[in-house]
């Protein structure tokens, strides 16, 4: 190799270097993973200076939501409309009220108004994570971080590990199921039969499950399936008490190897059982299950606002997908992701079908991007955020 | 001329390496977890959809802006340890005393602005679901962070507590590979994990002693199923599973049955993976029933219990180590005499590693001040204490906030443990889909 050769080659070289450093600096990093390039589609630029409610072809937009309903007019609640804390776990519909459960009390919005109840009033603890209302006697059932509560007749009945034959102090998950209350713990799942007044515990003792890590479960048709932690989806069932598990095939922590196989991960979230469709959340994406085939989503690969879910609840068709990063709702094809700006009060429900995508700005939108809890009822969608509980209206 | 010729040559490749580098992606470094290239899994016969925590995950929740209750007292730290009714008490206390150690030493300098730091100690109790309970303790208490604790049938229950009560945890003590991989925002772990141990023993017993037919005799519990799981996947993957797999429960002290159904299939190697107590009787009866294979186990032997319970036995005897005890580091050195001064012991695994995850939260919280979210973040940022230096060695986290440092092997030599690196896999043709994720 002579001189002038070597020259021509670092020469070369160093152009070569300077190309392929420019192509990565302005390369698209999603096209990179083959994640498909969605079409998005504001629908009115300059809406947000607007003074209408929605803008002009919101309704061609939601429209093509189709099954999926599409919330707008967006309400905040915080301690500064008399919540007991920013911090809300969980929300629940009921009738005419609404029960929210915060890391400081358990607060109750009935007539424009909010009443907190508290240690003070007879809950077991003031961390209220999850409450249910058995739509045969009424009464209110609530999961907090020190036990279980029945509220009754204008009093609370706790059961704990030690007057009771609860599993676990800390209920993660309390679920009404005909004259049974379910509860997911760490300590096991387990059902209280009202009418007996018998508590039946599942561990792995004497369920398929190599630990008794449970923290949510939901029920229909017969059956209730726990969100076993590390341990899929045990199904159980109510006439026949049989077992059976669902994991994720693969067998491996740190990959999905197919998407459509079975649950997608083993750390399992939630469950929400309707319309004979399971879903269930994990922090790693979320699966449907129709009985026979199994299908899988993540936020790369479908509208979902992000992979880690914390809750789950299903109605009619729709699932409400409470993720740390915007509050996603789909029925498995169409999606619409509910995101609020960093920072304004505002934001924007984005609209998924295929790899086509349309945004609605919403002002204001959601009261905080990670979502912990929801629920739905009539025209109105609730969701329990980590700044606050906020109400949406049907757009219609 | 041909010399120069050569010269210019060497000198044009080694320009050019860096710019392939760049052109095939392999800037990007190791595969998760350290996995070898040969045991990723399905890697030769299917890409996965999904490879997880290649990018370390957020917190997007509220609460940076929380400023911290005026006139506090003490600045609280939590601590979660098997402290009574286990039988890994020795191994709780251990990890308590250092972590006490750090809270005095702290304290020495100022505490935090003056206010001292407490340790809020809490035992795991070792019952299913008890160790939840108790970090909801800890939120009443009002814990900036905690650490804990070595179970891991209590851990991975301590820590879906601290995900809804939203507390930062540093792991100094469970090794449990599934532990970090929970994808919780709140859990870092300084202690290297069974991962690590598995592709360490792996790589000795199969690739360099060339061992092929190796028999396993692991607790019947959670720390030996899972602690043998990747060295069970990887041996298997590679053509070797093991010949056979026999199990204990503890407190066991009779072995010979299990032992017998070994001998009669006459293995190259046997693997031991169970606490210090069982491991060391294990051994013993091996030798006794002239049963003469190398013996290779889990950390949980570098113990002066092992070596008292294994005797003469324990001789030869190649384990795992999460650091060296014996590096001839000032730090290192300084601890274990504090240590032995404070407390009149020597300090184990579990209390060096304590002490340094206690010292990076007490130095987290100098840093941003007491709010969980921004201690999290701090820890979490893989840049701050990416490289923290403790005296159990450096700290490298993976986007899973587990630490990936190198190990050690421990071997027995006239009666106590000695320490050399523990052999590596060459990372030559990194297969894995990788994000810069600053490790």
């Amino acid at each position: 190799m002579n001189s002038k050769t070597y020259k021509y080659i670092i020469a070369f070289s160093i152009l070569a270097l300077l190309i392929v450093t420019g192509l990565l600096l302005i390369r698209n990093p999603a096209e990179t993973e083959n994640i498909p390039v969605n079409k998005n589609q504001s629908v009115i630029e300059d809406y947000r200076n607007s003074g209408d409610r929605y803008p002009g072809n919101s309704s061609q937009v939601i429209k093509e939501a189709g099954m999926v309903p599409v919330y707008g007019n967006w309400r905040t609640f915080t301690t500064k409309d008399g919540l007991p804390s920013d911090k809300a776990y969980t929300v629940r519909i009921d009738g005419d009220r609404v029960l929210v459960g915060t890391h400081d009390g358990m607060a109750v919005y009935e007539n424009e108004k909010w009443k907190t109840y508290t240690t003070k009033d007879g809950l077991a603890h003031n961390g209220v994570v999850s409450v249910d209302v058995d739509e045969l006697t009424g009464d209110v059932w609530i999961a907090t971080l020190g036990g279980l509560n029945r509220w009754s007749g204008g009093k609370f009945e706790t059961f704990n590990q030690l007057n009771s034959g609860m599993p676990n102090d800390l209920v993660y998950n309390v679920f009404c199921y005909g004259a049974h209350i379910w509860v997911a713990t760490g300590g096991g799942a387990g059902h209280y039969d009202t009418r007996t007044r018998q508590w039946e515990i599942f561990t792995e003792m004497n369920a398929p499950m190599h630990e008794p890590w449970t923290y949510a479960l939901s029920a229909g048709d017969g059956k209730v399936w726990i969100a076993a932690w590390g341990g899929g989806v045990i199904e159980y069932n109510t006439e026949t008490s049989q077992f059976r598990d669902y994991v994720d095939p693969d067998g491996f922590m740190e990959i999905d190897l197919q998407p459509d196989d079975g649950v997608i991960h083993d750390i399992t979230t939630a469950t929400a059982y309707s319309d004979s469709i399971l879903w269930v959340s994990t922090y790693f994406g979320m699966s449907r299950y129709d009985g026979k085939n199994w299908k899988g989503y993540f936020d790369h690969d479908s509208g979902l606002a992000s992979n880690f879910i914390n809750f789950i609840r299903a109605e009619g068709k729709v699932v409400f997908v409470c993720c740390d990063n915007g509050l996603s709702s789909t029925d498995g094809t169409t999606w619409v992701t509910y995101k609020k700006d960093d920072d304004s009060e505002n934001g924007k429900a984005i609209i998924t079908y295929g790899t086509e995508k349309k945004e609605i700005p919403l002002s204001p939108s959601i009261s905080h991007n990670f979502i912990i809890g929801v629920d739905a009822c009539g025209d109105f969608l609730w969701a329990a955020t980590s700044k606050g509980v906020c109400r949406g209206e049907l757009i219609k | 001329m041909i010399t120069t010729s050569r010269i210019r040559l060497a000198h044009l490749i080694i320009f050019l390496l860096p710019v392939f580098s760049i052109l095939s992606g392999q800037e990007k470094k190791t595969n998760y977890g350290n996995i070898p290239d040969e045991l990723v899994a399905y890697d030769r016969y299917q890409k996965a959809y999904k490879y997880h925590f290649l990018e370390p995950i957020k917190f997007y929740g509220a609460g940076r802006e929380k400023i911290p209750p005026a006139g506090l007292k003490e600045v609280r730290i939590g601590f979660l340890g098997p402290l009574e009714g286990s039988i890994i008490v020795t191994l709780g206390k251990q990890m308590l005393q250092g972590s006490m150690l750090a809270i005095e030493e702290a304290n020495k300098k100022g505490g935090y602005k003056g206010i001292p730091f407490k340790l809020m100690v809490h035992n795991d109790v070792g019952l299913w679901g008890a160790a939840a309970n108790e970090i909801v303790k800890m939120d009443d208490e009002g814990v900036w962070a905690w650490v804990g604790t070595i179970d891991d049938v209590n851990s991975h229950v301590a820590i879906r507590a601290t995900l809804k009560l939203e507390i930062p945890v540093i792991n100094p003590g469970d090794p449990d590979p599934t532990y970090t991989e929970t994808n919780i925002p709140w859990v870092l772990r300084n202690i290297p994990d069974d991962r690590q141990s598995s592709y360490a023993l792996v790589k000795m017993i199969y690739t360099d002693k060339g061992y092929k037919r190796v028999a396993m005799m692991r607790a019947n519990n959670r720390y030996g199923r899972v602690g043998t799981m990747h060295f069970n996947r990887s041996a298997t993957r590679i053509g070797f599973p093991p010949v056979i797999e026999e199990r204990f429960n503890d407190l066991e002290t009779d072995f010979r049955q299990q032992l017998e159904r070994i001998k009669k299939i006459n293995p190259d190697a046997i693997l031991v993976w169970g606490n210090a107590k069982e491991s060391g009787l294990i051994v013993k009866q091996i030798r006794e029933m002239g049963m003469t294979q190398p013996v290779f186990g889990s950390d949980r032997m570098v113990n002066p219990e092992f070596l008292e319970t294994a005797g003469k036995h324990s001789e030869g005897v190649v384990t795992t180590c999460q650091y060296n005890p014996d590096a001839d580091e000032p730090k290192l050195k300084a601890f274990r005499a504090n240590y032995t001064k404070r407390f009149g012991m020597e300090p184990n695994v579990f209390a060096a590693h304590a002490y340094d995850a206690v010292n990076m939260i007490i130095a987290a919280i100098h840093k941003v001040g007491l709010n969980r979210v921004l201690i999290r973040d701090i820890l979490t940022d893989l840049k701050t204490f990416q490289g923290y230096r403790g005296v159990t060695g450096v700290v490298i986290f993976d986007g899973a906030f587990n630490n990936l440092r190198p190990i050690y092997m421990a071997k027995v030599s006239n009666g106590r443990f000695e320490f050399s690196p523990a052999p590596r896999y060459e990372q030559e043709n990194v297969i894995y889909k990788k994000v810069n994720v600053g490790y």
